[in-house]
This record gives structure tokens, sequence and C-alpha cells, in this order.
């Protein structure tokens, strides 16, 4: 029979296909506009005429398995055929998707090595969906990845810091020159003194130089101190606003320059900020009321106060302990989820150092309103 | 247990996977999955947000992530906004700056808040990023006109100048003229905290005419009305618009103009700027007031009756930043128009007046709560609350994510029942379960922040002042908010005790401030000592910290979780341990 009876009677044979060889040694042969659909194979056919016939089948590249070639050609197969709307090709796209994560990472390896990137965009999008909103610990449990991230690591960012030898001169120098600037002020602190001779009132002064065993009332932030600071404090907001002449902070009518002798601040308003939601300048408190210098611990019912006092001293006693053994414990914990050592609360809502170390790097470039 | 093999990728493969993650959360989890990813993902971070500059130093962000396009850095913290940060306290970006001159020589995008920012910073960007694109300054000082001309003279590709809210020593109006003619890049533009009078107006002209990708334009007060007709002509595609001075003598051919002007720009969906308001104008803007999402009137000085006739025309806002001349009479309109709004904010008028001067009270919140299903956001300056009015909007909004509520005078009680707001307070953290940022103000006993405590497990900030009875309410709060970022305190009876105990509790949020309370420092100096990933850092200005007893208070404190270690950049009021007194040897 001529060629042209052939194509009469089976018109299917007259479809030409491409031989496909798996790295398993299977080999197969596969439509011609579908297997040409994929880049590499595409480009063996035509620069290197691979693929005509089963002696000479396109050697696929490892990654893709026999499984993979099917569903990476049922995926030529429906995109290749031009007339489809780009509703249909999403919809097919969306129900292709759908399969174990497993599957999934294979499929894009192997579409990878195809060079299909359609289909390499299409499964990297779904395995980003997958990792989106996950903790690492998850993501660890989907992919079978390990846990190798140390400690040190995380740590080594600090003590790169503290060994730099120039930091350390820059530090020593600074202690001095805060040491210097001490001493000066201790030469002119005489209105520091006055204000602590202030706090003592005649009688007491009295009854000291009289002799009379009266403990020395100390350093005591008395409310004439608060004043004093307060008053600064205004001088501080309303020469800074007139300076700066920071009417822009202001709406109209709102004169920074405070009226009445008790306020501190100015407000702020935020305005332009159209697409930042989470910031703006708002509160305003009127600084009127006195701080109350009563000691503060009679308000705290006795039993909570003791709890308290519990607790600071195990604090305290924790710290006191030898600092360096300390790391070296933490270093050594590797996965261990110890609880935490730092608070003495217990209900876990203070991480333990370890976590904190995990999270520190990563969380210092995170997202507005994350860190 | 088993653990079955891990699937593996070829790098490239990963590093596509990745190139669709984009969220800092997620980016951050992806690091810390195992070695590879780390390192894959620290080589294709092209974004990086440092929400604090002292937390870490250029050089280490630059040693873990090579390959940054775009880089946000924080500086001051929030209450600086208040005056309550002295200047010269730190926040200056040249260092980070020179860092990425020479290590990020393709950077794009640099966007900084509450930074000093020198000319001599500017000028580096210009000169060393060849391809840079957008730079936001928002809330930063230090600058003036002069490194802005240097900024329009070199960046070639820039796409957006934004200095919202900064401080601009405005030398020269004419910087605009270093934008050279060929330049016609420009998509988003914000002037608004200019002050220069002259403007140089021809140069913006020409500039908003070359540029046609031009959709955000925010013009400074010194822009007359007159003027805005041809800009708005040159550039009707505008999307975000900013007016200057909305006052003008009436005259019908200027409204007529303006209105024209307006009625082009199909794409408009924000405005602002509205300084000095002459009510006759508004109506200019009615033709596009159906299609505005975000209207901010926080300058705008219009009575009750303008403000119900200008909102009533927008029933699709989203976002409405007004002042309280709208009274609760215009919430009320308000709350039945504006069906889809997200975020209102009211500020004060007259915030130091002693009797009120409109007619503001929780009504109006209680009303929009009411009348807004999708109200998330809410900042709200009054001069009175009661518990009652609190349930009320805790019951009708739980969706509410910010509440932010600001009375006036400290220590307000509920005026109805003159007992504390605990149970309000209470009430939306109970309600609102996804309260991310919250606001006190009021009489506030302990009790609130044991509520707090309880129930805000999603909050992120907190902003008190005047509250509190003892130590045991920050206890409450360091305690139990699991989520808790920041925490900003001011004049409240907080000492030693609760600060201690949640020591560990520090090393997981961004930062504490702490001003006018009762901690003392010897405190700052134990936790200073022992804790080698915080900074504590005592801010006294009246004589330096360590000159008095340990047990005296401190003035400020600003602690702050970091792994660059003590700063080096610390002015003489503020006092940081040293390495020297860590060890003991000072």
């Amino acid at each position: 029979m001529s060629e042209v009876d052939m194509a009469i009677i089976k018109p299917e044979l007259m479809k030409s296909y491409i031989w496909l060889q798996t790295a398993d040694g299977s080999i197969q042969q596969v439509e011609q506009e579908v297997a040409m659909f994929c880049p590499m194979i595409c480009h063996e056919v035509i620069q290197k005429s691979m693929g005509s016939s089963k002696n000479n089948a396109i050697s696929l590249p490892q990654r893709v398995n026999p499984a993979m070639l099917s569903l990476i050609l049922d995926y030529c197969r429906f995109h290749q055929v031009s007339g489809r709307s780009n509703k249909e090709r999403k919809s097919f796209d969306e129900r292709f998707i759908r399969m174990d994560t497993k599957r999934l990472c294979e499929l894009t390896s192997a579409a990878d090595s195809l060079q299909l990137k359609p289909l390499v965009d299409l499964t990297s999008r779904a395995l980003a969906r997958i990792i989106e909103g996950k903790s690492p610990e998850e993501i660890r449990e989907i992919f079978h990845l390990p846990d190798d991230l140390t400690e040190e690591e995380k740590l080594e960012p600090l003590k790169n810091t503290t060994d730099d030898p120039r930091i350390r001169l820059l530090n020593r120098l600074y202690a001095k020159k805060r040491k210097e600037l001490k001493e000066r002020e201790k030469l002119k602190n005489v209105e520091v003194e006055e204000e602590r001779v202030d706090d003592r009132s005649v009688d007491d002064l009295l009854s000291f130089i009289n002799g009379d065993s009266r403990d020395s009332k100390g350093i005591k932030t008395s409310k004439s101190k608060k004043k004093n600071r307060r008053r600064k404090d205004q001088q501080k907001s309303t020469s800074g606003s007139e300076a700066t002449k920071n009417h822009n902070k202001e709406p109209n009518g709102l004169n920074s320059v405070c009226r009445s002798a008790e306020v501190g601040q100015k407000i702020q308003p935020s305005f332009g900020a159209t697409s930042n939601l989470q910031d703006a300048e708002d509160d305003i408190f009127a600084n009127k009321n006195e701080f109350d210098d009563a000691d503060i611990d009679d308000e705290i019912d006795p039993a909570l106060k003791e709890k308290l006092d519990r607790e600071v001293e195990d604090f305290r006693r924790i710290l006191n302990s030898n600092w360096p053994e300390r790391m070296q414990e933490i270093l050594s914990f590797g996965q261990e989820r110890k609880p935490a050592h730092f608070s003495l609360n217990g209900n876990g809502s203070i991480r333990s150092t370890d976590d904190f170390a995990m999270r520190i790097l990563p969380q210092l470039a995170s997202q507005p309103g994350q860190f | 247990m088993q653990k079955k093999m891990a699937y593996s990728f070829p790098d490239e493969v990963l590093e596509h996977v990745f190139s669709f993650i984009k969220s800092h959360k997620d980016r951050n989890a992806v690091s810390l999955v195992c070695k590879s990813w780390y390192e894959i993902e620290s080589w294709c971070r092209r974004k990086i947000f440092v929400g604090n500059c002292y937390a870490v130093s250029p050089r280490m962000v630059i040693k873990r992530f090579p390959e940054v396009r775009s880089v946000e850095v924080k500086g001051k913290p929030h209450f600086a906004d208040f005056n309550l940060v002295p200047d010269g306290w730190g926040g200056n970006i040249l260092p980070w700056i020179k860092e990425m001159a020479g290590a990020y020589p393709w950077l794009e995008e640099i966007r900084l808040k509450r930074m000093v920012v020198t000319d001599e910073s500017l000028e580096l960007i210009a000169k060393s990023f060849k391809n840079f694109k957008v730079l936001v300054l928002s809330s930063c000082e230090g600058f003036s006109t002069d490194g802005l001309a240097a900024i329009a003279a070199s960046c070639k590709n820039l796409k957006e100048l934004d200095l919202r809210e900064s401080e601009v020593d405005d030398l020269s109006g004419h910087w605009l003229i270093h934008f050279p003619e060929t330049y016609t890049s420009l998509v988003s533009l914000n002037i608004s905290c200019l002050g220069s009078d002259e403007v140089s107006f021809s140069a913006l002209e020409r500039l908003v005419g070359r540029c046609p990708n031009l959709r955000t334009l925010r013009l400074n007060r010194a822009v007359p009305l007159d003027k805005i007709a041809s800009i708005l002509h040159r550039a009707p595609q505008l999307v975000e618009f900013g007016t200057g001075a909305y006052a003008a003598e009436l005259r019908p051919d200027v409204f007529s103009n303006l209105a024209g002007a307006f009625s082009n720009c199909k794409e408009l969906r924000s405005l602002s700027g509205f300084w000095d308001v002459v009510p006759a104008y508004l109506p200019a803007i009615y033709s596009v007031c159906s299609r505005l999402t975000t209207l901010n009137l926080s300058y705008a000085t219009i009575q009750s009756r303008d403000l119900i006739k200008l909102v009533s025309h927008c029933p699709s806002l989203q976002r409405l930043l007004v002042l309280d001349y709208i009274e609760d009479s215009g919430l009320e309109a308000l709350a039945s128009s504006c069906k889809d709004l997200q975020e209102l904010r009211v500020f004060p008028s007259d915030p130091f007046g002693v009797e009120p001067n409109v007619s503001l009270t929780e009504q109006g919140l209680v009303a929009v709560s009411l009348g807004c299903p999708k109200l998330q956001s809410v900042l709200y300056f009054c001069r009175r609350m009661s518990n009652v009015a609190l349930v009320t909007i805790a019951q009708n909004r739980p969706n509410l994510t910010h509440f932010r509520l600001c009375i006036i005078e400290p220590k307000t009680a509920d005026y109805l029942t003159l007992e504390s707001l605990d149970v309000g307070f209470g009430a939306i953290v109970e309600h609102c379960k996804d309260l991310r940022r919250l606001s006190l103000s009021g009489l506030l006993t302990d009790r609130v922040f044991e509520y707090i405590g309880t129930y805000a497990k999603k909050l992120e900030m907190l902003s008190v002042a005047f509250a509190g009875d003892s130590d045991l309410g920050l206890h409450h709060v360091l305690s139990g908010c699991e989520s808790l970022r920041k925490l900003e305190i001011r004049d409240c009876p907080f000492g030693d005790k609760a600060l201690l105990a949640n020591a560990g509790k520090l090393e997981t949020m961004r930062s504490l401030w702490m001003s006018s309370c009762s901690v003392s420092f010897g405190a700052c100096k134990l936790l200073g000592q022992k804790m080698p990933r915080l900074n504590v850092e005592v801010i006294d200005e009246r004589a330096p910290p360590d000159s008095r007893p340990e047990r005296c208070p401190v003035e400020k404190l600003y602690i702050y979780r970091s792994v660059a270690g003590p700063r080096f950049d610390m002015p003489p009021f503020v006092w940081m341990k040293d390495e020297d007194s860590a060890l003991g040897l000072s």
C-alpha cells in the first residue's frame, strides 16, 4: 500500500512520534506536538536530530522518572492546544496542581530539568503557598528536612562583635570619656546637690545637727523634683517646637506653645500617610497629675507581693550564677526545647533563650509589625 | 523516629520557589528551616526590614544578605514623636549608607522612619546607587533642600520621593529645578512637609507635565489653590493628590477651573492637604468624591455642617482622617453613608483647652462602630468616655485590629459611674481577638492590665500613660501578652520587680520604653550587665545617671534587643553598660 492509502485507513499512523527514554531505561513514544512543548526535547530534536526512532531515543534527565513524565505530558497535551481560553487553562492548572507535596516537589524538579517554564512557575507557586504561613518546624516536617542550624551559628555575629579589637578599644575610650564627664559634673553639681538638700526639711537638719539619731533620708525623689523635671520638659517641648518650626506637625489652630503650665507635650496627628495604617503620632497626655511617691509596695496584695519578691529573688540567684557556665549550657542544648531560663512565671509566654537565638537573626529583618 | 529522606532540589529551583515568598515573616521562617535553605535564602533575599537600627549592625546585615535591593530601617522609638527622646539621642543613617554604598551598588530602595538623615547621607545616596528608585523619609530630620537637590540631580531612575512628615530645612524652593529636563520617571512625589514659601512652581509644573506615570502628588501648603487646576490638567492620571492651602478669594472662574480640573481626574482615589479651607471651594471636589477611598482632612478647620455634606458624597470611603470639628453628628452621618469605612482617625482641634470646644463625645465613636461593619482601625481623641460605650464598641466591632483611644485629660474616670475604665478596655481586649495595637487612657487600675494579659494574645504594640497602681500591672502585661513586640509606658507606678521578673520576655520584644516611672538605676545596671543581648539605655538629661545612687529612679529607660552589642554613638546623657562594667572592672 502506498503511504497515502495508509493515511486514509489509519490516519493516526501519520502522526509523528518522538521517542523518549527515562533514566530507568524504559522507552516510550510520545506525540510530537506534545513532546515538543518541552524546550529541552525541542532542542534535542531540532539541534541534534534525536528522538526519531527507538534507537536514538532522547535520554531524559535523571529527575524525570516515568511517573513524572506522564504528568508532564498530560500538562503539555492540554496546553499545546492553541484554542483554549485563559480561563480554561487556569482551571486546568488548578486541578492539575492538586497532588501531595512529595509529588509536587518531584514535578517541580522534573519540569525544571526539561526547562518547561510555565510548569515550573505553576509548581513553584504551589510550593510557595504550602510554605507560607508555616513555622520552620512545620516546614521541616513537610519536606523532611534536617534541623541542622546550630546555636553557635546563630550566636556568631554577637561573638564577632565583642571580639573585634577596635570595638573593645572604642568601649574603653568611651568609658574613659564618661568618667571624665562624671568628674566634670561632680565639680559643678551644685545645682544637683541643692536639689538634694532641699529634700530635707528644716526639722531634719536641726535634729541632725542636734544629734538626734534620725536616719538620713538619703536621696528621695520628691514632688518638688518632679515639678522641676516637668517644667524642664515643658520648656523643652515648647522651645523645641518653636525652634524647629514644627508647624507641619500641627493642624490649624493648634498652637504648640503650651498655654497652661501643666501641659508638657504636643500632639502630632498623622497626616498624609496613605498606605501606612499602623503608624501615626497619636496620644496626648496632659501632664497634670503629680506622681505619687508613696512606697509602691504598699499597694500590692501581700500574697502577691511575696510571690513577686520570690520571683525576683529566684531571678537574681539565677543571674548571679556563673555566667560563662550559663552560656555553655545554652550552647549545648541543641534541639531540646528547654523551658525558659529567665522567665519565672509558669505560663510559657516567655521563650527560652535558645528559642530567641533561633529567631533573632531573621527576625531582625522582619516585616513591619513583626519585630 | 525515622526521618524520611528529604527530597533534594537543585538550588536554582529552591531559589525560584522562594521568589514567590514575599512577606518578611515567611522569608524568616524559610531561613530557619535548615542550613541549606538558610544559605540559599540569604543569597536571594532582596528586601530587608530592620525595625530598630541599633538591633543589628549594617555590616552584619550585608554579610548575611549580600544581594539586597531594598532596605527599610527605623530609628527612634515612637515616643520620640512627643518630644520624649532628647535631641542628639541617635538614629543617624549615615553609617548604614556608608556601608551599603560599598556593598550594595545596585540598591534601589531606601525607606527610613524616625531617623536622622543629613545632607551628607543624601549626597552619598545620590552618588552611590546608579539604579536608585525609591526614597521614603518618614518623620525624619537633619537634611535640607540641598540634599534633595543632590537626589534630584543624580538619580535618573528615581520613581518615588516621599518626605512624609519629615522636618526639612528649607533653604530654597529651587531644588526642584535640579530634576533634569530629560527626567521623566517620577511616579510618586510627596513634599507636603516642606515649608518653603517659594516652591519653584514653574519647575513643579514642568516636572509634573513631563512625567506620564505620575500617580501620587502631595503638594505643600505654599502651593496656592488657583494653581491646582493647571497641575491637575497636566496630570489627569493622578490617583493620589494632596492640595496646598485650600483657600482663595471667592471667584467663579477660579472655582469652575478647579471643578473642571478635578472632574477630569477619573483615577483619583485619595485626597489630602486642605490647609486653611474656604468651605465654598469644597464642592469643587464633589465630582471625584464618589470614587474616593481615602480622605485626609486632618488640617481642615471646617465645621460639622460642611464636613457632613462632604462625607455624604463619599460612599466608597475606606479611610478618613479628620479633626473633631466633625462632632458626633458628623460621625453619625459618616456611619450612615460610608459602609466601607475601615479606618477612622479623629484628632483634637484644641487639645490644650480646658473646656470642650466641640460637641464630640464617645457617642460619635459608638455610632461609627455600629454603622460601619468593616471598621478595623481607630484613633480617637475625646474628652469623655464610659465603660458602657467601650463595651458596646467592643461588641459591635470584634474585628478591630487597632484601637487607640486618647481621652485628653489623664486619669479621667467613666463620666457616668465615676469608676475606672478597666471594664471597658477589658471588653475591648476580650472581644477583639485580633487586636494588634492598643493605646490606653483614662482612669485605669492594675485590673485593666490583668485583662490585657489574659485576653490580648495577638497584641503587638501597647501604649500606656498615667495608668496602673503597682508592679503587678506591668507584670500582667509582660507575662501575658504573648505577641507583644513594643511596649511604651510613661508616668506609671511601675518599678523594678516586674521588669526583673520578666527580663527574659524583653529579649522576645523589639523594645520597651519607660519614662517617669519608678525603675531604679540599680535595676537597669543589673539588667544591662546580665542580659548581653539587651541594650539597656538610661536617658537622663539632668545629670549622668551613674552619678546618682542606685536607688534613684531613672528619668527615661529604653531597652531593646540587639545582636550588635552596645552602640558607639551615644550622647553623654545616655548611659549604657560597657564592656568594662560588664566584666565588673569599672
